[in-house]
């Protein structure tokens, strides 16, 4: 679903990443685990089409929508749905209108029908007309990935969602992504430097030095890490 | 709409705004180059020693207007003086209205000791001050919360003023230095009515005065031209970007620096100041005695300035709205657009003036020329920069992840900016065209070379009228201008500063 090969991004003279690879199968979670500034946001970027890579390609189901230096479809016609770190959240619409955003093609009848069931699942039922303001962190939590999971797109991108929250909070999370995805069957990349959400993945994709250094899941990442790096982050 | 038309809406919107500047601003510069006609004025040392003087006289308002307005833009800004809101407010007035008219204000308060250049220096210093305290204050409210929390634990308010507050709103100062500097170099009719012989009007007398030789005025604001391409390149290399990065009230709030034993002393001298600049308004007040006079002769001059200055504010925002989301965003070919827009505010209002003639004047643009569609496209021209600088820094404040997950939510550019830009920056947008039409009332100096017959501005009908009409008319047109300009400012508060939702 997801295919970036030998891509390179950077700022200045300098790159983040170098002879780049990773690929997300469809309908499978990948989580992109690395420590802070090794170029995890930027491959969100890159693949959201807000950055464009200095070579190498990067294709969503098959199409050619990034290569070098070019940026061939726009962020707004890729089909992918994002959760921000900081969430995004339109500080002006309701939680509804948040929603309902990315639906303008559709009548309200099919938005209600799009977005009922997602507010329902996720508990947003009595706040639709409420402002993001006007929500706890976690509520505002499951407008974001509510929001993004209303596009049905064909691949949902998650930049460290849960990076400012405590523990238990952190714990119920994970445990209704794990739950949404498996349900929706979607192709997931999740971002994360952190080792507790890493089992959110089928697959587990570790970033060393500007690149992908091993892929596989947790099990064979722990039973046969590929360098002292991974040695370390899972012992 | 078209899938191509709808990828590439950004750069289409980007492309129509620049051209709109380029038509009204770049237009009138480039046709001033090509002129060859009247160079002989140059080799006359008068030429030189006008234009010598102008500079030393904005260089003197600038000094006058940065030692009053720096430290008392700190204490209004971040310090506990008594009333320092209301103070602010008394304070900045003056800058909203034309400096003839504070020049008119303080002939009446200290009489003939003013017709000279340390009268006008004076003058000018004091009504460019607020410029200088204004953007200073905004400058320190908008430094990081942070940086002054850490600076608290181990410092008095004054350390905390000089050492963290200042250096970091430096980009403020200096953007009030080349704004006070131009202000004051194109300066027009306070000059005139002191009898100070300046460079705009030398210009403006072979336009339309005793010296009229129009080839003569073209050549004498030629190097002045490039006076105003060096002070563009100062404030790209020194500001740019910066400015705006300062002036966003990144601050939030925080309480105000304690100045201790400090707090009725300074107090004082911020609400002496307020005073002195609010003292030529009054004056005008008192030697009006009502508006019944201008009444009497105002006749459409008040209707032209409004209309004049709201077209034109409106033409900036919606220019600067395009401009300044991508100078914000740092699109390809907006900051050539920024940089145009800056040449041409720091281009003295003389030259801009002629630059106009020049390309306007002429049988097939009549239509524009002999209406007041001419003042709108010289206020355009000239405060362009005001909607995009604003716009961009109202932008820069909104987390560009806002626009990210409307775009990867399926959202175009334009839908972008009207739904989620412009409702969360609507405040800032309408403090834009705020601004924008109070430029526009004041304005007396790019107006006054050519406005229509019967078209002219408020501020020229006092211009004119000040030399031969009655002191008491003169003073009631006065105050009718400073109405006018309080209302708007009044009423644009309420629109702008009422309280936002959540």
């Amino acid at each position: 679903m997801i295919d970036l090969d030998d891509v390179e991004f950077g700022h200045g003279d300098g790159a983040v990443l170098r002879g780049f690879e990773l690929h997300v199968g469809t309908g499978r979670s990948v989580v992109l685990l690395g420590p802070s500034g090794s170029g995890k946001t930027s491959v969100l970027r890159l693949i959201l089409g807000f950055a464009t890579p200095r070579r190498g390609t990067i294709r969503i189901a098959g199409e050619l929508v990034s290569s070098a230096r070019t940026i061939l479809v726009p962020p707004e016609e890729r089909g992918l749905g994002v959760v921000f770190q900081d969430l995004a959240l339109w500080p002006h619409l309701t939680v509804r209108d948040n929603l309902t955003f990315g639906l303008a093609d559709l009548a309200e009848r099919e938005q209600n029908e799009r977005i009922a069931p997602l507010l329902e699942r996720l508990g947003l039922r009595a706040m639709e007309r409420r402002y993001p303001a006007e929500l706890s962190g976690g509520e505002r939590q499951r407008v974001a990935i509510a929001r993004a999971l209303a596009l049905e797109p064909r691949a949902i991108l998650l930049d460290e969602p849960l990076a400012n929250l405590d523990a238990p909070l952190k714990r119920e999370l994970l445990q209704l992504f794990r739950e949404l995805f498996r349900e929706r069957q979607a192709t997931v990349l999740y971002v994360t430097h952190s080792l507790d959400e890493a089992a959110l993945g089928d697959d587990i994709a570790v970033l060393e030095n500007g690149k992908v250094a091993q892929q596989g899941s947790l099990d064979e990442l722990r039973a046969a890490p590929s360098s002292d790096f991974i040695r370390q982050l899972f012992s | 709409m078209g899938g191509t038309l709808r990828r590439h809406q950004g750069a289409i919107a980007l492309w129509i705004a620049g051209a709109f500047v380029a038509v009204a601003a770049l237009a009138p510069l480039l046709a001033l180059v090509s002129t060859t006609e009247g160079l002989a004025i140059w080799a006359s040392a008068r030429s030189w020693e006008l234009l010598a003087r102008s500079l030393g006289i904005a260089v003197a308002v600038t000094i006058v207007a940065l030692a009053i307005g720096v430290p008392i833009g700190v204490l209004l800004g971040r310090t506990d003086v008594v009333g320092r809101r209301a103070a602010w407010l008394l304070h900045a007035f003056g800058m909203f209205l034309p400096p003839l008219l504070l020049a008119l204000g303080w002939f009446h308060l200290v009489g003939s000791m003013l017709f000279n250049a340390v009268g006008l220096v004076a003058t000018l210093g004091l009504a460019f001050a607020p410029v200088a305290t204004s953007l200073t204050a905004l400058g320190v409210m908008g430094v990081d919360a942070a940086l002054e929390e850490a600076a608290r634990v181990t410092a008095r308010p004054w350390r905390i003023a000089t050492r963290i507050l200042l250096p970091a709103a430096w980009p403020a100062v200096a953007l009030a230095s080349i704004v006070v500097s131009v202000l004051a170099f194109s300066e027009l009719g306070a000059p005139m009515f002191l009898r100070v012989d300046v460079f705009p009007a030398a210009v403006f007398a072979r336009l339309g005065g005793v010296d009229y030789a129009p080839g003569e005025a073209f050549a004498l604001i030629l190097p002045v031209l490039l006076l105003a391409l060096a002070v563009t390149a100062l404030e790209r290399r020194l500001i740019g970007r910066r400015s705006y990065a300062v002036l966003g009230l990144r601050g939030g709030s925080r309480p105000p620096l304690q100045l201790g034993r400090w707090r009725w002393p300074l107090t004082l001298a911020c609400w002496g100041i307020a005073m002195l600049s609010i003292a030529p308004v009054a004056a005008i007040a008192l030697r009006a005695g009502g508006l019944s006079d201008a009444l009497r002769w105002a006749e459409t001059a008040p209707y032209n300035s409004i209309v004049t200055a709201g077209v034109a504010a409106t033409l900036i925002v919606a220019v600067g709205l395009v401009v300044g989301h991508a100078v914000a965003r740092r699109t390809r070919g907006a900051a050539w657009v920024d940089a145009l827009a800056v040449l041409v505010f720091v281009t003295p209002a003389s030259v801009l003036g002629v630059g106009l003639i020049a390309v306007w004047n002429r049988g097939a643009t009549e239509l524009v020329y002999r209406t007041l569609a001419i003042v709108v496209v010289g206020f355009f021209a000239r405060y362009a920069i005001v909607g995009v600088r604003v716009v961009a820094a109202v932008v820069a404040q909104i987390p560009i992840h806002f626009e990210e997950a409307a775009a990867a939510s399926g959202a175009g550019y334009l839908r972008r900016l009207g739904r989620i830009v412009l409702p969360l920056g609507a405040r800032g947008v309408a403090f834009a065209w705020l601004l924008a039409l109070v430029f526009g009332l004041r304005d007396l100096e790019t107006a006054v070379l050519f406005y229509p017959p019967g078209g002219e501005p408020l501020t020229v009908r006092i211009f004119t009228l000040e030399a031969n009409g009655p002191e008491r008319v003169v003073a009631s047109l006065c105050l009718l201008q400073a109405l006018i300009t309080a209302g708007a400012l009044a009423l644009g508060s309420l629109l702008v500063f009422r309280r936002a939702r959540a």
